[in-house]
């Protein structure tokens, strides 16, 4: 009978008695831990949110500015002689005059309309008035004439964009102090500046052209634009989702109904799951590889880039679309399979429907998760400098683009801080399209969610 | 393009198929249709399969030859041609198999069968693809740079002019002190955000707390990346590092291991979430009812059952730290140095990836091939880690279902 | 054996280990629990039967505040342990489980070596000073949980190896390692086979000389077989509470009498 209980001698486990209404110093104690612990856990979430907030303020900080811009209103004389000397308003004789020639045009404009102001500003010279336009706006201007000859002659009232700089001192990236030690801006210019917004001529207001115009060059921050990027990442949304979607819906319906459980669908599976897993600079290197370089494919091109993507977000596509067929109970199976369905119809007719709105939230996300993505578009060229639209699907998928997170890449890789605004605008742009999608996936699930 | 005129033709002769398929099906089952063995839709949709593959094979294949050159471009309207051709005889035989004992609905399901096959092959391509790639390319790289002074060469000197010096340790090192510093900073948060959430907070609280940390991790790379350049980069700079005489650089070690284990934080709480969950609450029953606190119980119990999912995620985490790209791009450096000093610039393999293969690349110099071998060198350290973390979790998971 | 000469009148104030006043449970909108009064005695074995869902084993959690764990439970009334509110503001539930202890229906050891699911309880408690002291409280736990002579050479192996019927001993063992005066028991035999059972109930009429031990079951058989006293409760409703003998033999209810014939539950 060594299995009877030993007499209670020992001191060894006994308790002493006290009231449950004091917490003995013990309990006292192991309590304080236990809210040293909680704490740990609240302050984990805090710096979670903290990091999160911190984050979107300053990129909206940063980015908001973006979205206005400052404009100069200056009567501009188009003077004939030097924008058209043949007189006849030929435009492929017109285009011979160069940006240069409408940057005199401009200049001349410019120094008539502010000399006619009697503005008294010490140390003003010609070339700092001349200086406070933004390179781009000569050229903006010959587009215009040349769009239009019958300007030729006439003076128009024209909204100019103003040097980045300027732009700068009136969104307070730019002071009279840091313009002292700035060779690309003198304070006068500045002066100058503040003398004609106060006379209302230069103004400060919404920035259409930040979404509508392509990129520009290093010198001339105050025109660039995500207009290209937004098209080439919607060219490459595009070809994920005619790709990866149907690929991913397939092979998932493969897996989960129909194949047989031996080596090779293991095979399958496990290669999807550490697919998944792989970086994602890893599918650009293969993407240059073998689309580029093997099948000559062009560069920068949205529909390598789409082929790229599809191939990263395929994974996710299809862990997502193979959750939601699980989810499907096998009572709806074998109910359509009693009825004298074939086993494809059952799963086309009824359960791929049921699974329908999971398919959709898992493409959804896998396509934002595309969307943002962009270590793998800088080894297809998508970082080159790009200026002109693609052209309109399909043969635009082959044309050069942009996207919007290399835009940001490649506005970050510049050095005018003036960059740094737009890169920041760009995100906030980018940010509210993930959004978009995140709510949209949101709506379809509670929308459609069910529960077997 | 004379392809996509073939492939629109081919399309409309499908489409024509179809009707005629369907039609002809319902004149040869005469007045009763229910003696068809198929849904005349069936009979339809066979012919109008039979037409469109063939053409489309020929089609891609033609492709394909044109872009690896055994075609010259002239060749796409012969191709065009061919295609359509047999799809012109794919329409024939279509047409002429119907009758009303052909099983119509067998045949399109198996070639749909065959489809659905094709398409769960897709991924397995995309590994041989990438495999294929960076090994070929990586044997050009030895080739012509020795494998020793890469695997051991603690100097990465790229130089246009050749004689380039181009060592995987410094990149390694790097790397890997990166993302040991992310994970400083992602794993104690992660997991105690998730052990409070799952264990202590209330319906309200977490329903507002997780989706603020599922839209962290929602949040694209590059975000980030500008995050630690701009913000984070310039702060630890001149609050830390220039006051205590550690360096002057934004760019550190630092800035992008902070910046990433922000990153990670939804990513490690997420994983610890459904690891915490997946222990038995009869565990959770069992100690609270031997009297010890929920803190007790979570760390005695609960965390020593999770445990080797919990060591599954921080790998998953890992490899997730070690292929990341845009953080260190822009908040870690370009230099490549052996330094202890984490508010040091260091570099990365996946960033020294970019910079030798963005711009104009010559795919012979080893100054570029690098890249690859670099390429191989983090696919094959990011799949040991991700095999390994998941058989950790599998094993883990099958331990309580 | 059981000292058949203590007869129900012979039961003094001080023999009352629990007592329930009006005890109501509601889980959410649902009230589970209504209005029970019960009084429990010390080294006493206690049943608990009835019908599932009939609140039994609500009430067994409620006695050692394990509904604490569930957010939408709640609970109004008095439970008095040795004539202490356990539901005072003031008492700390982590201290009243030290002394209510309990055993679940499934048998849930924790993933650790046998030695350290039973010494877990001892040492959250602080109940050894020294190593010595709790290699004796654990010798002495698993030879009262009648296990110690199969699992003594494997101490170091884990708990989650032996078999259902050892699992559920040594989750006994871990119970009464914490040296508690009440043990809880829910259902303890529903996931064992039948000489596993024979074995825990054995156990269960040793324990009696050390504890009150309430237990809650499914079986009437096994009710009659090792408890002193029963309880029938029946939609939430404590309907009678006696003496085992009289509940089985002369129900007073005849809902009692229903459920004990089979004609309901």
């Amino acid at each position: 009978m060594t299995d009877m209980p030993l007499p209670q001698t020992g001191r060894a486990g006994a308790r002493t008695k006290g009231s449950l209404l004091q917490a003995d110093s013990r309990t006292r104690r192991r309590n304080a831990a236990e809210k040293r612990f909680r704490a740990y856990g609240v302050t984990a979430i805090a710096i979670a949110i903290l990091a999160l907030v911190f984050l979107l303020t300053t990129i909206i900080r940063d980015g908001a500015s973006a979205f206005r811009q400052t404009y100069l209103s200056i009567p501009v004389t188009l003077d004939a002689e030097i924008l058209d000397p043949q007189g006849n308003r030929d435009v492929a004789e017109m285009s011979r005059v160069l940006t240069l020639g409408y940057g005199r045009v401009l200049d001349a404009a410019l120094d008539r309309s502010i000399g006619s102001l009697e503005l008294n500003i010490p140390g003003l010279s010609e070339g700092d008035v001349d200086g406070i336009v933004s390179r781009e706006a000569s050229a903006q201007l010959r587009q215009r004439v040349l769009n239009d000859p019958e300007l030729v002659g006439q003076t128009v009232e024209l909204n100019v964009l103003v040097n980045g700089r300027i732009d700068g001192y009136f969104k307070g990236r730019v002071t009279m102090a840091s313009a002292e030690r700035d060779s690309n801006v003198s304070p006068q210019q500045l002066l100058l500046a503040d003398a004609l917004a106060e006379r209302g001529l230069l103004v400060t207001r919404f920035n259409r052209e930040f979404i509508t115009n392509p990129d520009a060059s290093d010198q001339r921050p105050e025109a660039a634009g995500i207009g290209v990027a937004i098209i080439g990442s919607v060219y490459m949304m595009l070809v994920v989702l005619f790709l990866a979607v149907p690929i991913g819906v397939a092979a998932s319906i493969y897996l989960e109904e129909f194949a047989p459980k031996n080596r090779i669908t293991d095979i399958i599976e496990v290669n999807i799951s550490n697919l998944a897993a792989v970086p994602s600079i890893v599918f650009g290197i293969l993407g240059l590889a073998v689309f580029i370089n093997f099948a000559g494919l062009p560069q920068s091109a949205p529909i390598v880039g789409g082929l790229v993507l599809t191939l990263m977000t395929l994974p996710t596509i299809i862990i997502a679309t193979r959750a939601a067929l699980k989810a499907v109970p096998p009572s709806i199976r074998d109910a359509a399979l009693g009825v004298g369905a074939s086993k494809m119809q059952s799963v086309f007719h009824h359960v791929l429907p049921l699974a329908m709105p999971g398919i959709l939230t898992g493409t959804i996300i896998g396509l934002a998760q595309a969307l943002g993505e962009t270590a793998p578009l800088l080894l297809i060229g998508m970082v080159a400098f790009v200026r002109e639209y693609p052209g309109g699907p399909p043969e635009g998928l082959f044309d050069p683009a942009s996207a919007l997170p290399v835009q940001v890449y490649n506005w970050t890789q510049r050095s005018d801080p003036a960059f740094v605004e737009r890169a920041s605008g760009a995100i906030i742009v980018l940010l509210i399209f993930l959004l978009c999608m995140n709510l949209l996936a949101v709506y379809l699930r509670r929308r459609f969610e069910r529960r077997w | 393009m004379p392809l996509s005129w073939a492939l629109l033709a081919s399309l409309a002769l499908a489409a024509a198929g179809y009707m005629v398929g369907r039609s002809r099906a319902f004149a040869s089952a005469g007045a009763d249709s229910r003696t068809l063995h198929s849904r005349p839709t069936y009979h339809g949709m066979s012919v109008a399969l039979l037409a469109l593959i063939p053409a489309l094979v020929i089609m891609v294949l033609g492709a394909l030859a044109r872009m690896t050159g055994l075609l010259s471009a002239e060749a796409g309207g012969v191709v065009g041609l061919l295609a359509l051709g047999a799809a012109v005889i794919g329409l024939g035989i279509g047409v002429s198999r119907i009758n009303a004992g052909f099983m119509a609905r067998n045949a399109v399901e198996k070639i749909v069968l065959g489809f659905l096959i094709f398409c769960s092959t897709i991924a397995i391509a995309t590994t041989l693809g990438i495999i294929l790639s960076l090994v070929f390319e990586t044997g050009n790289f030895f080739s012509q740079y020795d494998w020793r002074a890469f695997f051991f060469g603690t100097e990465f000197v790229p130089r246009f002019e050749g004689n380039s010096r181009l060592g995987v340790l410094p990149l390694l090192w790097g790397t890997l002190y990166i993302s040991f510093i992310a994970l400083l900073v992602a794993v104690p948060i992660g997991l105690f955000g998730a052990i409070y959430l799952s264990e202590y907070a209330g319906p309200r609280t977490r329903s507002l707390a997780k989706p603020v940390i599922e839209v962290l991790a929602g949040i694209p790379t590059i975000v980030y990346g500008l995050f630690a350049l701009v913000t984070v980069g310039p702060m630890l700079r001149d609050a830390i590092a220039q006051p205590l005489g550690l360096g002057s650089s934004a760019s550190s070690v630092m800035t992008a291991g902070l910046v990433m284990g922000i990153m990670l934080i939804p990513f490690v709480s997420s994983l610890s979430d459904d690891i915490i969950n997946a222990v038995p609450q009869s565990l959770r029953d069992g100690a609270l009812g031997l009297g010890s606190t929920p803190s007790e119980t979570i760390k005695q119990v609960v965390l020593p059952a999770a445990l080797p999912g919990i060591v599954g995620a921080v790998l998953l985490a890992a490899s997730r730290a070690i292929g990341e790209t845009m953080i260190v791009v822009l908040g870690a450096g370009a230099a490549a140095t052996l330094s202890l000093n984490p508010f040091e610039a260091m570099t990365t393999i996946t960033v020294k990836i970019v910079s030798q293969l963005t711009g104009d690349n010559d795919f012979s110099s080893p100054e570029t091939l690098v890249a690859f071998a670099l390429g191989l060198t983090l696919f094959v350290i990011t799949l040991c880690l991700n095999i390994v973390a998941l058989i950790i979790v599998r094993k883990y998971r099958e331990q309580y279902e | 054996m059981y000292d058949t000469t203590r007869t129900e009148s012979a039961v003094s104030q001080q023999d009352i280990k629990i007592s329930a006043r009006n005890v109501q449970v509601y889980y959410g909108d649902k009230h589970a629990l209504k209005d029970v009064n019960v009084d429990i005695q010390d080294k006493t074995v206690t049943a608990f039967i009835g019908p599932s869902g009939c609140g039994k084993s609500t009430f067994l959690r409620c006695i050692n505040r394990m509904n604490d764990t569930i957010d939408i439970a709640s609970v109004k009334g008095e439970i008095r342990l040795d004539g202490e509110d356990i539901y005072d503001r003031r008492v700390d539930p982590v201290q009243l489980r030290a002394k209510v202890g309990m055993v679940f229906q499934k048998p849930n050891p924790f993933p650790k070596s046998i030695y350290d699911n039973v010494a877990y309880g001892p040492r959250i408690h602080g109940l050894s000073r020294n190593k010595a002291e709790l290699d004796e409280i654990v010798e002495k736990s698993l030879r009262g949980a009648a296990l110690w002579n199969e699992v003594k050479d494997r101490l170091a192996e884990p708990g989650t190896g032996l078999s259902g019927g050892q699992q559920q001993r040594l989750c006994i063992a871990r119970a009464v390692a914490t040296a508690p005066e009440v043990l809880l028991m829910d259902e303890p035999c529903s996931a064992l086979d039948p000489i596993a059972t024979g074995q825990v109930e054995e156990l269960i009429d040793q324990l009696r000389e050390q504890f009150s031990v309430v237990i809650v079951t499914h079986s009437m058989q096994q009710a009659a077989r090792v408890s002193q006293k029963t309880a029938f409760f029946h939609l939430g409703n404590l309907v009678e509470y006696g003496a085992t003998d009289d509940i089985f033999t002369k129900p007073q209810d005849s809902r009692t009498e229903a459920y004990i014939s089979g004609r309901i539950g």
